[in-house]
């Protein structure tokens, strides 16, 4: 069965936890963390409640498991944090959103 | 008010073969005139892990997928050029990546500013009569009497801080006290929404609308354009 929009987003938003676990040993960026993850994952569950049941465009599928398999290299907690706000954008630019 | 080169210093002068380097120059120059879908893809390459340009590729399916412009199309060719630079830069060790990336973004504010005013110059700082002189200089100024503007350069929202907008505070209210006219700002090689969580957070009693916020996706405004 082909994924749907909905399916991509349940990805994206499990490679920003992944992200958010690596982030945490940055102990005075925690309240930036939490914030990031607070409006990045808020503004990925619209586009799942807008657009959820259509079928992932082409090319989607592939781009969202290699940005979640690259959310998961990320073994520095610094980079990490960079990287949850970049897998979203990446996610949004994915799918023709705007950030 | 006036402009004078920041006092030379060890770190000034590593920095200023950071800032000449080829690479730092190529990059600038792609993203001058890139999309802002380009100027994400030079974000991500720029902060991962993976050197396999096929594994950008793929997460980036609206530049190089089936849809996206064919090569040899000017588009296309910008995004593979922005794609292979910033492997380039990724390829370096952490200190020297992240020094290239900063170097990158005060590159790229002074091209971009120069399309729209000048004189643009970098690395400066500015004087107010009865005022102590700020010790750290300026990213990229615009050195125009009736309309200068005074920059930041950050590669992250994280990058956002206190002294860094208190910095610029200090400049806008020095030239507001001469009765002339200053932008100060902060541009941010990040997302809009990711700066704003950040600067809520930093912004202390610096003024809301005191500083003004160039994202990722605003860079084109430097340079008086709307986004391509």
């Amino acid at each position: 069965m082909p994924a749907t929009i909905a399916d991509l987003i349940d990805r994206a938003i499990a490679g920003c936890d992944v992200l958010t676990v690596t982030a945490e040993p940055v102990e005075d960026e925690c309240q930036y963390v939490t914030d990031l993850g607070t409006v990045w994952r808020a503004r990925l569950r619209a586009i799942a409640t807008s657009r959820g049941s259509e079928p992932a465009p082409p090319g989607t599928d592939d781009a969202i498991t290699a940005l979640v398999e690259e959310a998961a290299r990320i073994g520095d907690p610094h980079r990490a944090i960079d990287w949850l706000s970049t897998l979203p954008q990446v996610a949004l630019a994915a799918l023709e959103e705007p950030g | 008010m006036r402009f004078m080169d920041a006092r030379p210093d060890g770190r000034a002068v590593v920095y200023a073969h950071i800032q000449a380097d080829p690479l730092v120059l190529r990059c600038a120059g792609l993203l001058a005139d890139a999309t802002t879908t380009q100027r994400l893809l030079a974000r991500a390459v720029m902060n991962g892990e993976s050197l396999d340009p096929d594994t950008w590729r793929t997460m980036f399916p609206t530049l190089f997928g089936p849809a996206a412009p064919a090569p040899g199309d000017p588009v296309r060719d910008r995004s593979e050029a922005v794609l292979e630079a910033s492997l380039q830069v990724a390829d370096r060790g952490d200190q020297t990546r992240s020094q290239f990336r900063g170097a990158i973004v005060e590159a790229l504010t002074e091209r971009l500013l120069a399309a729209r005013t000048g004189p643009v110059r970098r690395e400066r700082r500015i004087l107010f009569d009865g005022r102590p002189a700020e010790i750290h200089p300026y990213d990229v100024t615009v050195e125009r009497e009736d309309a200068a503007e005074a920059w930041d350069c950050k590669w992250g929202a994280r990058g956002i801080k206190a002294d860094v907008l208190h910095q610029l505070d200090d400049a806008r209210r020095g030239a507001a006290d001469e009765s002339l006219r200053m932008l100060v700002g902060l541009v941010v090689f990040d997302a809009r929404r990711s700066s704003e969580v950040r600067l809520v957070r930093e912004r202390g009693p610096v003024a809301a609308d005191s500083v003004r916020l160039i994202a990722l996706e605003g860079l084109d405004r430097l340079a008086g354009r709307k986004p391509a």
